[in-house]
């Protein structure tokens, strides 16, 4: 936890730091930029913890290499949770276990990114992104006082289509929305439960710079 | 203003990084786990001891005892359910086939320097298998122990004292069960709530009888 909350910290603190020397000079920061987000997530094609949520957030920045295409990194983070009603599990062929759960499932994807934007210099900048990196993530069942977790690692594809809005173009303060699918290898198991593969679809509503 | 985007977004981030789901959400009920030796033939047994007592399990270096009142109704519960398995109370150990003890994890300070995983073994006054008799001069679970120790939680075991004739003098835990939960402050609600985990043990443990 304390990891994250330091990259999380780091990511930020870096790309305010890329932003303030800008200030004054539009033009010396078209080709970075920055995203982030607040995002909304929901699990697709298990049931293990497939509630959506909000609990998750999105950080990125780019370099545009071309006037239409940058190349960057990327980090996330979300967390799902569902409630699993009391039931007898046969963890064994010869121990079961009767209880309630809270399942939780947390992600944390991060990487490369490239993306492509559309139009250049407007009010509205649409896009498309391909990321692509690694995923750690961690599964999570809650019963009583007890955390039995399974933390794994994978490899995460996303891609993600989204417009970024600059009310005034030549000031990079603006809107960013965005909608993505995201796909990880995770393989992980906790109790009788097994996931093989995350699929994440969700989106994004946040500011670029 | 414009410097204050960057630092709500750090303070976003560092508040809302894992969720940790609503605990409160999960109910009362323990948290109940049973695990037994697949080769034993419950079928073959016939009488049980229980000894009239639970052993508590503190952090004192000294066994204390449930009895009377605080365990009447824990080990009423038990012998209930083990009648309704077709077992019969024995009036001796030495007479019985059976022996089933009962703990309870009270606190969980004292077994710091107890590593290994049958740690409730090392606690002073445990039921040893001197307990059951001059005969046992130690135990084993025939099956993987896979307890995690925490406070208010009861243990529970079943042995097997019917072999007294080979050089073995190993008592087998034929049954085992471990009931867990937090602790309400309502002494009669903390009651319903044991009962209940000690039915749900047997109702889980559909071999556990005579028939």
């Amino acid at each position: 936890m304390k990891t994250i909350k330091q990259i999380s910290l780091w990511v930020v603190a870096a790309a305010f730091m890329a932003v303030v020397p800008t200030r004054g000079n539009a033009q010396a920061v078209s080709r970075t930029y920055f995203n982030v987000d607040w995002q909304f997530n929901a699990p697709m094609g298990d049931s293990y913890a497939d509630k959506a949520s909000g609990w998750g957030m999105n950080f990125e920045g780019g370099y545009y290499v071309m006037p239409q295409l940058a190349i960057g990194a990327y980090i996330a983070y979300h967390t799902n949770n569902k409630y699993i009603d009391r039931q007898t599990l046969a963890l064994s062929s010869s121990s079961a276990l009767t209880t309630d759960q809270q399942h939780s499932l947390f992600q944390l994807p991060f990487g490369a990114l490239a993306k492509y934007r559309f139009t250049t210099g407007g009010v509205f900048e649409p896009y498309m992104t391909v990321k692509m990196g690694a995923n750690y993530s961690r599964m999570s069942s809650y019963m009583q006082a007890w955390e039995l977790y399974h933390d794994t690692w994978g490899f995460a594809v996303s891609p993600e289509i989204g417009i970024s809005i600059f009310p005034s173009p030549n000031y990079r303060y603006g809107l960013h929305l965005a909608m993505y699918y995201n796909y990880t290898t995770n393989k992980s198991k906790v109790l009788t439960y097994e996931l093989d593969g995350r699929n994440n679809l969700g989106f994004r509503v946040g500011v670029s710079f | 203003m414009k410097k204050l985007i960057p630092i709500l977004f750090v303070v976003a981030a560092i508040t809302a990084c894992q969720k940790e789901p609503s605990l409160s959400e999960l109910d009362d009920d323990y948290v109940v786990f049973t695990d037994y030796d697949k080769s034993a033939s419950f079928g073959d047994y016939l009488t049980y001891y229980m000894p009239d007592s639970v052993l508590l399990i503190t952090d004192s270096e000294k066994a204390t005892y449930w009895t009377n009142d605080e365990a009447d109704y824990i080990l009423e519960t038990f012998a209930e359910n083990m009648a309704a398995r077709g077992f019969m109370p024995a009036d001796s150990k030495e007479d019985a086939d059976l022996g089933l003890q009962v703990s309870y994890v009270e606190d969980v300070r004292y077994f710091i320097n107890y590593p290994n995983n049958n740690w409730w073994w090392g606690y002073p006054g445990y039921w040893g298998p001197g307990y059951w008799g001059p005969y046992w001069s130690y135990w084993y679970y025939p099956y993987p122990v896979v307890y995690s120790y925490s406070v208010n939680s009861f243990l529970t075991e079943l042995v097997d004292l019917t072999d007294q004739t080979g050089t073995s003098k190993r008592l087998p835990v034929l049954w085992s069960s471990y009931m867990a939960g937090l602790q309400s402050s309502s002494p009669r609600v903390n009651q319903n709530l044991v009962i209940r985990a000690i039915d749900q043990a047997f109702v889980q443990s559909p071999y556990l009888t005579r028939q």
